[in-house]
């Protein structure tokens, strides 16, 4: 899953300004951290559900993606 | 008894007129029918015009279904038939979409859907009542432009399909609604005259009172129009003043949070949108930029091109920017500047039989001294670039319309516009734009661009019909509709009232961006100087009759790099990808200029002018000193101009040093820290001490500048500081008969930084190599200079000839340039002596009162992440010297430094005196040998003795012949001539 996350998921995020990073996995319990653009995105959970998505599609994998936002300075107001 | 804040519950007049407005919005289309049939795919976009699907075939798309996916694309189609009830109507498709569109119906190209429009017309396009849509649509987290306000809220990866629709359009209250879009922008900015404001909101409330609103009709909506036209719009009681022209404009970064893949669509999204609105508005004129742009519209859309250059013939889409596209005007080389107006205005006078004579740079982030020549010399009158004005962060640039004279003494005409280049056409913003115009007193108009942008998009139905309106509006400036062509020449030519600015135009701001991603800028003036060599060994082999000359190679690698020197890439301020992207094409050109240069056999061609007297590393598998990952050994290797010879590895002994409390060389007397620093070098030479402060010492910052992470350095940056622990102390590691080295290994708790100082039995020159393992965040990390040195200038070196900035900090002006752009060095002298720093890819100095400091790597995290993490090598001379820099010969050194040997038995029997030789290729139409020639140190001079020759301006265009030049102080000259003949152009 780590690996699905660095290679196949991250640079589709980074395209759109975003950053994934792999946090940690707990049974079916994914951990990521969401940085640039996605760490303020009003909708993120729809991306987190596409991720979801894929990952059950690509790996035949059923996952809960846990995303944990980290916000620049600028913008943790 | 407590005070209790009074809040005013009920609803003010304004606010009714504004409710009143939204309800007439919603009567704009007269009736929509929804088309059902929408198939999409999802892809992902891989190169240029190629993607990768994740479905093999395309799936139903409902209104509320989701779609598009993280960096996706979409191919969406649709089948409809026109509602017999639109008969003799006009029909537009409307569909709401936070994504970027280009539409196609009936295999025609109709036009374009985004963010800031959501309809397009499809009758004048169309032939049958049968329509079948194909709709190619790019989605991303950022909007177009962060300035509309309903873009904002619909960003994001994944969006809510909200439906497509044929549509008719109520043409009374689209009109209406314009109305009232520009006087409620007049009613509600206090830059208008209050009393007109008042009269606004009083006859719009009336007029609104025709209305019923519980049964919009037409009758009343008309009634409305009329009242509003004859109690505001003909009550001329409220006089205006000023004069601004408006040009229309779509600024396109070509990366920056997109890839440059994208900006093929987005850019034919931009220009389709334009020519449709062309169609509408026969009086509508657009401006748009970057020679780039129109080779992939040529390249990908060759229909809509053929209708783009009739679009140009006719006058309404204006080509300007002579560039190829807008780059970066710090960090490039002249070479670089002048390839930009080379392979720009070749490309417009080839395809479109036009000299753009504008430079177009609205978005650049200052802009050197050397431009104006190289841009005169490229057939450009004009110059513009809006940033000086407006992001300025100490001082107000004085002047909007006036005359730049560059370093060498030639004027060229500027325009600073005094206000953003992305404006969408509301009063407000052209009366901001007449307040803060600063050169009223010449009688010129003031710039006025409008269009949305930085992703593309322009200009909207909306903002021309504003613009029909102004006349009507007596409190607004007097506005004309114009070509930037007719602004400039109108406003500009032979005005003689002009103020001139002599000096560079430094931003005072983005002053990150000569250091952010540091390995961009490594390879970008590597593969200056490996072009520069490439192109000579290729004269010298196609004189020799030993190969052809690759033009066409070189041409196409030429303008990859300067693609990448777009001022979102070169700079930094860019997302990851787009970082991949350009050290990707950095490693191709590499490897396929390393072929043209194709080094073999024992001898080494020296590709500069004068003989080569500096001590050089060499590569040598078998070498025993490691620089820069490479094995080799230094020596002097004592190389005629143009001429080549063989090295020979020196093998003497390393009794020329002696290491002790002072380490001991021919020249110095040095006493270094255990960090590296140096605490004192006595010149045994020149008989004084160097030091007065830190010297040589690395410097981790603090820096948080902020949202515009990648952009800026904050004046601040000093207050806070990282502690560097001394993993190991500075010690001898290496020394042979030529160099000996020092090493000492730093660490933060994230990073670790050795340093290799190398001190010469046979140079002055101290090199410091840094090999970094680089993983902080918000670090901006210098190494300090505080010479012994009583001057109040630092000599900077611009690539063409030297700038000097004043050190003291007396005025804001001064304390504004706490950091700016140099090329190959930088220089403090006084009478007498001096320390120059020599780099071999550095760009950002900063300076302090009483010190200066060459930037040397830093970790943002906007826009990218990721942003120079990881391992960086490069490193940097200090040179000590007697007299001042141009005396000491520093410029010849730093070439040395810069511009590698090439293992080849090569040689050029020119002789162009003191001149630099920037170029020597093959012309543009194969004809002649070209060689770009620029005085660097200040000083005027006769070029003669190599027969006759033609002198060109730098797009090689023939201007006379002659046998002798005289040139000024910092002058450029191309010259042409044919080698084997002798024969002239």
């Amino acid at each position: 899953m780590e690996q699905y996350i660095n290679e196949i998921i991250r640079p589709k995020i980074q395209g759109d300004g975003g950053e994934i990073t792999f946090c940690s996995q707990k049974d079916d319990t994914v951990t990521v951290i969401m940085q640039g653009e996605c760490s303020k995105c009003l909708i993120l959970d729809r991306c987190i559900a596409w991720i979801e998505s894929m990952a059950l599609k690509d790996l035949n994998k059923k996952v809960k993606i846990n995303a944990v936002r980290k916000k620049p300075f600028f913008w943790d107001t | 008894m407590a005070h209790i804040e009074v809040v005013r519950r009920s609803m003010r007049p304004e606010e009714y007129t504004d409710l009143r407005f939204g309800w007439l919005k919603r009567h704009i289309y007269d009736d929509k029918t929804e088309i059902t049939t929408f198939r999409i795919r999802e892809a992902r976009q891989t190169a240029e015009m190629r993607f990768e699907f994740y479905d093999e075939n395309p799936r139903p798309l409902k209104k509320g279904d989701m779609y598009f996916t993280p960096d996706g694309t979409a191919f969406i189609e649709a089948d409809a038939v026109i509602p017999e009830k639109y008969k003799g109507k006009e029909v537009r498709f409307a569909l709401k979409t936070a994504a970027e569109m280009i539409v196609k119906v009936n295999g025609k190209y109709v036009g374009g859907i985004d963010p800031n429009r959501e309809n397009i017309v499809l009758t004048p396009y169309i032939d049958s009542d049968i329509l079948h849509f194909e709709i190619v649509a790019y989605n991303r987290s950022k909007p177009d432009d962060e300035r509309n306000p309903e873009s904002l809220s619909v960003r994001g990866c994944r969006q809510i399909f909200e439906g497509g629709y044929l549509a008719v359009i109520n043409g009374a209250v689209q009109s209406l609604v314009y109305d009232m879009e520009l006087l409620l922008n007049i009613a509600k900015s206090d830059c208008f005259n209050e009393d007109f404001r008042k009269l606004i909101n009083t006859e719009l409330d009336n007029a609104l009172n025709l209305i019923d609103f519980d049964d919009i009709n037409i009758g009343d909506v008309k009634r409305a129009s009329e009242y509003i036209d004859e109690h505001i719009f003909q009550d001329k009681r409220y006089g205006g003043s000023g004069s601004v022209a408006l040009v229309a404009h779509s600024h396109l970064d070509i990366a920056y949070y997109w890839r440059r893949i994208h900006a093929v669509q987005k850019n034919l999204r931009t220009v389709l949108i334009q020519m449709r609105l062309m169609d509408r508005y026969p009086d509508f004129r657009y401006a748009h930029t970057q020679a780039y742009t129109y080779e992939t519209v040529e390249k990908y859309y060759p229909e809509l091109f053929d209708e783009l250059k009739e679009k140009i013939k006719s006058g309404q889409f204006e080509p300007v920017g002579a560039m190829y596209v807008e780059p970066d005007c710090n960090v490039p080389s002249a070479e670089s500047l002048i390839r930009q107006c080379l392979y720009g205005q070749t490309y417009y006078r080839e395809k479109f039989g036009i000299t753009v004579d504008s430079c177009w740079l609205p978005d650049v982030f200052g802009n050197s001294w050397i431009l104006p020549q190289i841009l005169k010399k490229s057939g450009v009158k004009y110059f513009v670039s809006n940033k000086m004005s407006t992001w300025n962060d100490t001082n107000r640039f004085p002047h909007n319309n006036f005359i730049w004279k560059g370093i060498d003494g030639t004027e060229i005409y500027a325009c600073v516009p005094p206000t953003h280049f992305i404006t969408w056409n509301m009063p407000d913003q052209v009366q901001k734009n007449w307040d803060a115009f600063q050169d009223k007193e010449t009688g010129t108009q003031t710039l006025q661009m409008f269009g949305y942008g930085d992703g593309g998009s322009g200009v909207t139905e909306e903002m021309i019909e504003l613009m029909h309106r102004f006349d009507k509006i007596s409190v607004m400036p007097k506005t004309k509709h114009v070509t930037a062509h007719e602004f400039l020449e109108n406003n500009f030519n032979e005005n003689k009232k002009l103020a001139e600015w002599d000096g560079e135009l430094y931003l005072e701001m983005h002053r990150g961006t000569f250091t952010t991603k540091s390995e961009i800028k490594r390879y970008n003036r590597m593969l200056e100087y490996k072009f520069r060599n490439a192109e000579i060994v290729s004269v010298c082999r196609m004189i020799k009759g030993e190969a052809d000359y690759p033009a066409e190679k070189i041409r196409d690698l030429y303008k990859k790099l300067l693609i990448n020197q777009f001022h979102d890439i070169l700079p930094g301020s860019h997302i990851t990808p787009v970082y991949r992207d350009a050290v990707s094409d950095y490693a191709e050109i590499d490897r396929e200029l390393d072929k043209i240069i194709c080094e073999n056999g024992n001898k080494y061609f020296n590709t500069l002018g004068f003989k080569r007297s500096s001590v050089t590393f060499i590569e040598d598998e078998n070498g025993k000193c490691l620089r820069l990952g490479k094995k080799g050994f230094f020596t002097v290797p004592e190389i005629g101009a143009f001429g080549s010879a063989c090295v020979t590895v020196p093998n003497g002994k390393s009794d020329w040093i002696k290491v002790g409390k002072t380490t001991e060389t021919p020249y110095y007397s040095i006493e270094f820290a255990d960090d590296g620093s140096i605490i004192q070098i006595y010149d045994k030479e020149l008989k004084r001490n160097w030091i007065k402060g830190y010297f040589n010492k690395l410097h981790i910052y603090y820096d948080y500048p902020g949202t515009y992470d990648a952009w800026d350095i904050l004046p601040n940056y000093e207050e806070k500081e990282e502690k560097l622990n001394i993993d190991e102390k500075l010690h001898l590691s290496y020394s042979d008969g030529e160099t000996a080295a020092f090493e000492t290994v730093l660490s933060t708790k994230k990073s670790k930084w050795k340093m290799i100082i190398r001190l010469f039995r046979r140079s002055r020159g101290i090199e410091v190599e840094n090999r970094v393992d680089w993983n902080e965040k918000h670090r901006l990390a210098k190494v300090e200079f505080s010479p012994d040195i009583l001057t109040r200038e630092l000599v900077c070196d611009t690539s063409a000839g030297f700038i000097k900035r004043e050190m003291t900090k007396n005025t804001s002006w001064q304390q504004a340039r706490f950091e700016v752009c140099h090329h190959k060095w930088f220089d403090l002298s006084e009478t007498g002596t001096g320390v120059s720093v020599i780099n071999s890819g550095k760009y950002g100095v900063g300076i302090g009162e009483n010190s200066v400091s060459l930037s040397l790597l830093r970790a943002t995290i906007r826009p990218d992440p990721t942003s120079d993490m990881g391992h960086h090598e490069f490193t940097y001379m200090i040179f000590p010297h007697k007299d001042d820099a141009v005396s000491a010969g520093i410029n010849n050194i730093a070439f040395e430094y810069n511009v590698p040997l090439i293992k080849a038995d090569c040689g050029l029997d020119y002789d162009f005196g003191e001149l630099y030789l920037e170029a020597l290729k093959l012309s543009e139409d194969g004809q002649y040998i070209i060689a770009r020639l620029s005085e660097q140190n200040g000083r005027r001079g006769v070029l003669s003795g190599i027969g006759e020759f033609t002198v060109t301006d730098m797009t090689e265009a023939p201007q006379y012949i002659t046998n002798e030049y005289k040139y000024s102080p910092f002058e450029i000259i191309t010259i042409a001539f044919c080698q084997k003949n002798r024969k002239n152009v």
